[in-house]
């Protein structure tokens, strides 16, 4: 609302400067976006400071839409009398204008007031033409001028119809017909959706109501004699109507967020006495007023204390009652019960905001002042909850992903469906948006990976060469719902540059490969609680990643007997990537995506744990190497060294897998580091020497192993 | 006790062959006969002492372990001769062998200004930097931290926070909606991506008895076009309080608290009213510009920044959840954490926190 600051002190004498007015206003949630220059107002005073001031209006506040709501606004902030615009005095006699509303439009057009003028159509007066302008509003001719002065002065919209191109000469409110159309005035034929209210003549929609007017009975230079238009419409009609028809107006705009239902009558008035004033027309006959079920106004009790309650500070009783006055409500004492005094406030037509006694207590606070609350401290009455158990584990992965080398990433949650489509079955199960800002945010993300990979790309793309990135978040999908996860990406350099580094990777670490991520996931893993194996996966591989080259990360959980799938870490698919942009010969990418709710389900909670007492005896510790087939995974020759091994072996540790010279072709050779020690005594070398030809002998038993 | 035979034939067949090695690889060698755990000779006199009569095998075994530091200094001292020496190229030869910090005991000389060796560990997102400052700021303050869903029902999103179908103040969020509703572990399927957190107010209270002390972080997705101040998906931090005898003050103390905890403890804060539909009295919050004293181009020359919205908690919320508004009083607050963000880090641009560039993430503390 663009508020004339000259034409604002015709309606209340505040001598306030420009720059105190829009403080006070702003203070009081009427916020100045902007004060602009005011335009010069032909045949007005001079103001000598005069200004625009641009407000922000909130939705609750459809009154402040005028001059005079805002007026009223100062005359309470400055305690100044309030000056309404001059009405004309009413017409006696005959309703020149028949006006029917049918009964099936009744409930959303409960006033309709109407009034014939006949008009000398011309341009507005210079002084008008510029206040409109100063408004925001076009000056179009002084018929149409003067309604939307009017609605800008008391914030009721208007609207006036050439009468001799309505057929019949009379107004039908009712509903609009199948398959009707309108062109409305600014000159679009529109389809009529049914249901929605307009207003016509004898044979066709003439306007759509509280939206716009029609073209066919517009006013024109010829126009001679015009109906004028001043109704209450349904508010979630013309909201409804209004979005229809893509279509916003300064009327459906205050329609939408509740026009006063007293003003009808009171603004054509307004309009009569503004069409004498500028010589554009003179009133015939009598308004026209159908408003069959008056509105009761509405009775709010206000307690004194309740205002202390809410806003912890005492508010005088007088200044209460005086500020609820000069808003145009009724504050009538109540006889004062038990809890202290109250008051009986009649709440005033323009105020569809207020219905409750919270409505009046912000009228209060707003009044008194925000920045004169006290700043006090609730009191902790009961002992904070702990973090959840989800909260804790996502702060330790943080840490522990981050002690990896790895940067959080965030990515959007919706993105294009080309880079989802690989990590669902079936497009079936991607959630789509209904109406996405753009084709490349049209589903959201079922995996956290496609989302890394694009900012991997992106710093790939920039000179970065080593990139470690981590995302936690939800994904969604249509047979799982929405599930918390976690992904890496990784690309690069296995460790970071040292000019000490072998020559060999021009004073690089070696590339990142599998069992990077898988080391990284296993880590991950151990801080929360989770015994993870790394299995290969039953062909085929996990569709965006490459076969062969990913593990399925599976752990055991208290509440099922088969192990859960947490997620995957591999090499994910090249294809992928270079759909995305990374460029050509670059090294490849690996990434891990793991389950947060099913990793909760296999967690033990660690800080729960109780301490391993250190070991008071010494280990002994053996390498065995072993030949075994290529193609048995490692993983399975270290479970057999466990279930062969006496309780005493403390830990096996791979150290190197050779395939080449002195390896039969077809074979590879494991070695491992295993460590023997007992809680209660020294073992001794006999103890181990036997437990090693033991589990020499299950190796060669099961696996054909050789010893190396 | 004399040094046993076995260590001093160890020493002797040591020491010659350490003097014949000219390169960290014939070093490595030397070191691999002597103290490798396979075949060393030294690892194998180690391994003797157990077999030695009881009465020796006290001595037998510290000696074996002095002569075990003894060879391991003099590889690492010879070691460093051998990389001191200068080469064909006349620089320091990469490799691992030419490590020159490998053990204690050394004192040649070397060119400490060379790089060290970088440790790499990763940032934190700078919204989650600044996530887990509210987040400690506020668990201080004894709130608990509650997270929900992003897709949410339009009851939990709109209409138990006093925005029925249609409701004109829906306009101020422009929603993104999903095409056919999606399951959800517990109550109706979501049918939108959430505006705001301030949904989990709704699920909060619907099963928890007051009082309430909760605030709820979490990605919130709006359909805005991106520009300079607007990213389609966002962070938002929900404080919610609900008690009796709770007041527009407390909100105004505690949020006077928050904001000086999170920027400056000079930092002031000013409540303006404003309209939301779920709080009634509803208050923006300004902060005296981080940038300026007295006027510039981000505070528009006000010398205030907008910061967040509050207010008290609309009774028709409280009747929403079945809290009796008569006895019950509560207060609740939204604040965008990129917004936060932006200010304390002088970032110019929301969506740079979305492009994830490493060059801006590695500049936030870890
Ligand atoms: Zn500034």
């Amino acid at each position: 609302m663009r508020i004339l600051v000259s034409w604002l002190r015709e309606l209340v004498p505040v001598e306030a400067s420009v720059e105190e007015l829009a403080d006070a206003l702003t203070r009081h949630g009427f916020e100045v976006s902007a004060i602009d220059p005011a335009p010069s107002v032909p045949d007005r005073p001079a103001a000598p400071a005069d200004a625009v001031l641009d407000l922000e209006i909130t939705t609750n506040r459809p009154d402040c839409l005028s001059m005079v709501g805002i007026a009223r606004e100062v005359a309470t902030i400055y305690a100044r009398p309030l000056t309404g615009p001059t009405l004309a005095a009413a017409v006696p006699g005959e309703q020149p204008l028949p006006v029917t509303i049918e009964d099936d439009a009744r409930g959303l057009c409960p006033r309709y007031a109407a009034a014939v003028a006949d008009v000398t159509v011309a341009a507005s007066p210079g002084w008008m033409a510029a206040r409109l302008e100063a408004a925001g509003v076009r000056p179009i001719n002084n018929i149409v001028d003067v309604t939307n002065y009017a609605m800008l002065e008391l914030g009721h919209p208007l609207h006036a119809f050439d009468l001799d191109r309505l057929e019949g000469g009379e107004l039908r409110v009712r509903l609009a017909r199948p398959a009707e159309t309108v062109r409305t005035l600014d000159g679009v034929e529109r389809a009529l959706p049914a249901g929605t209210l307009v207003i016509a003549d004898a044979g066709h929609a003439q306007a759509v109501a509280g939206v716009m007017g029609g073209a066919d009975s517009e006013v024109t230079g010829s126009t001679k004699r015009v109906a004028l238009e001043s109704a209450w419409f349904d508010p979630l009609s013309v909201r409804r109507t209004s979005k229809r028809l893509a279509l916003s107006t300064d009327a459906s705009y205050r329609f939408e967020r509740g026009a006063d239902i007293e003003a009808p009558v009171r603004a054509l008035l307004r309009v009569q006495a503004l069409l004498r004033d500028i010589g554009a027309g003179t009133p015939r006959g009598a308004v026209v007023d159908r408003y069959p079920i008056p509105r009761t106004a509405a009775a709010v009790t206000l307690r004194h204390a309740r205002i202390r309650q809410v806003l912890g500070v005492d508010v005088e009783a007088g200044f209460v009652a005086a500020t609820l006055e000069r808003l145009g409500f009724d504050a009538d004492p109540l006889p004062a019960g038990d809890g202290g005094s109250a008051w009986r406030v009649t709440v005033p037509a323009h105020r569809v905001d207020v219905g409750r006694e919270i409505d009046l207590i912000e009228e209060v606070a707003r009044h008194h002042g925000y920045d004169r609350l006290p700043a006090t401290f609730p009191a902790a009455v009961q002992p904070p909850a702990p973090p959840s158990g989800a909260l804790a584990r996502r702060r330790l992965l943080r840490r522990v992903l981050t002690a990896s080398g790895c940067s959080e990433a965030i990515t959007y949650g919706f993105i294009e469906e080309a880079a989802a489509a690989p990590f669902v079955d079936g497009s079936d199960d991607l959630v789509r948006i209904a109406n996405p800002l753009a084709e490349t945010s049209a589903v959201l993300r079922p995996s956290l990976i496609p989302g890394l990979v694009d900012a991997l790309v992106y710093n790939r793309r920039r000179e970065h060469h080593d990139i470690r990135l981590f995302e936690i978040g939800h994904r969604f999908t249509a047979a799982r719902g929405e599930t918390p996860g976690f992904a890496v990406a990784l690309t690069g350099a296995s460790s970071p540059e040292h000019w000490s580094n072998s020559t060999r990777w021009g004073g690089q670490a070696p590339p990142i490969d599998v069992f990077d991520v898988t080391g990284i996931v296993g880590r991950v893993c151990d801080a929360l609680g989770v015994a993870a194996v790394f299995e290969a996966p039953a062909a085929p591989a996990p569709g965006p990643l490459v076969a062969g080259r990913t593990a399925v990360v599976r752990a055991a959980a208290p509440d099922t007997a088969t192990a859960l799938t947490l997620g995957y870490a591999g090499q994910l698919a090249p294809g992928i990537a270079a759909a995305r942009g990374l460029p050509a010969g670059d090294e490849a990418v690996y990434v891990a995506e793991l389950d947060l709710d099913l990793i909760a389900r296999a967690a033990t909670d660690r800080r729960r744990m109780a301490a391993a007492p250190l070991p008071r005896y010494p280990s002994i510790v053996r390498d065995l190497a072993v030949a075994v087939d290529a193609a048995l995974p490692a993983a399975t020759v270290r479970g057999t060294i466990r279930s062969a091994a006496p309780e005493a072996l403390r830990q096996v540790r791979q150290f190197d897998r050779y395939a080449g010279k002195g390896v039969p072709q077809g074979r590879v050779s494991l070695a491992f580091r295993l460590t023997f020690r007992a809680p209660d005594r020294t073992l001794t070398d006999t103890e181990v020497e036997q437990a090693m030809r033991v589990i020499l002998a299950r190796l060669t038993a099961e696996h054909d192993a050789q010893l190396r | 006790m004399p040094e046993a035979p076995a260590v001093g034939e160890v020493r002797a067949a040591f020491l010659a062959e350490l003097g014949q090695a000219a390169s960290p690889e014939q070093i490595q060698e030397v070191r691999n006969r002597y103290l490798g755990r396979k075949r060393g000779a030294v690892t194998a006199l180690l391994k003797s002492v157990a077999q030695a009569p009881p009465e020796a095998r006290r001595d037998l075994g510290q000696q074996a372990n002095a002569l075990k530091r003894e060879i391991e200094r003099a590889l690492v001292e010879r070691s460093g001769a051998v990389a001191a020496a200068p080469t064909p190229a006349g620089r320091q030869q990469p490799g691992r062998s030419a490590r020159p910090g490998d053990a204690a005991g050394r004192s040649e000389p070397v060119d400490v200004t060379l790089p060290g060796r970088d440790v790499r560990i990763g940032n934190r997102h700078p919204l989650t930097v600044v996530r887990e400052e509210i987040e400690a700021i506020f668990t201080g303050l004894g709130f608990e931290i509650v997270e929900g869903p992003e897709v949410e029902d339009d009851y939990h999103n709109f209409e138990a926070l006093n925005m029925p179908p249609e409701h004109p103040a829906r306009d101020m969020q422009d929603t993104l909606y999903l095409e056919s509703p999606l399951r959800t572990p517990a109550g109706p399927p979501g049918t939108l991506l959430r505006t705001h957190t301030s949904g989990m107010q709704i699920r909060y209270m619907e099963t928890h008895e007051p009082p309430v002390r909760i605030i709820a972080p979490g990605l919130v997705y709006r359909r805005d076009t991106p520009d300079l101040t607007h990213s389609p998906m966002f962070q938002q931090v929900e404080g919610l309080l609900v008690g009796e005898n709770v007041t527009m003050a407390d909100l105004k103390g505690t949020l006077e608290s928050f904001l000086r905890q999170l920027f400056e403890p000079d930092t002031r804060v000013m409540f303006r009213p404003s309209f939301f539909p779920y709080t009634e009295p509803s208050a923006e919050v300004f902060i005296s510009c981080v940038f300026c004293r007295d006027g510039c181009a981000v505070c528009k020359r006000t010398g205030w920044l907008e910061i967040l919205g509050s207010g008290m908690v609309h009774p028709a919320v409280l009747e929403a959840v079945g809290y009796d508004p008569e006895r019950l009083t509560g207060w609740a607050f939204g604040v965008g954490i990129d917004r936060i963000a932006i200010l304390k880090y002088r970032v110019e641009d929301i969506r740079a926190f979305y492009d994830n560039d490493l060059r801006l993430l590695e500049q936030f503390p870890l």
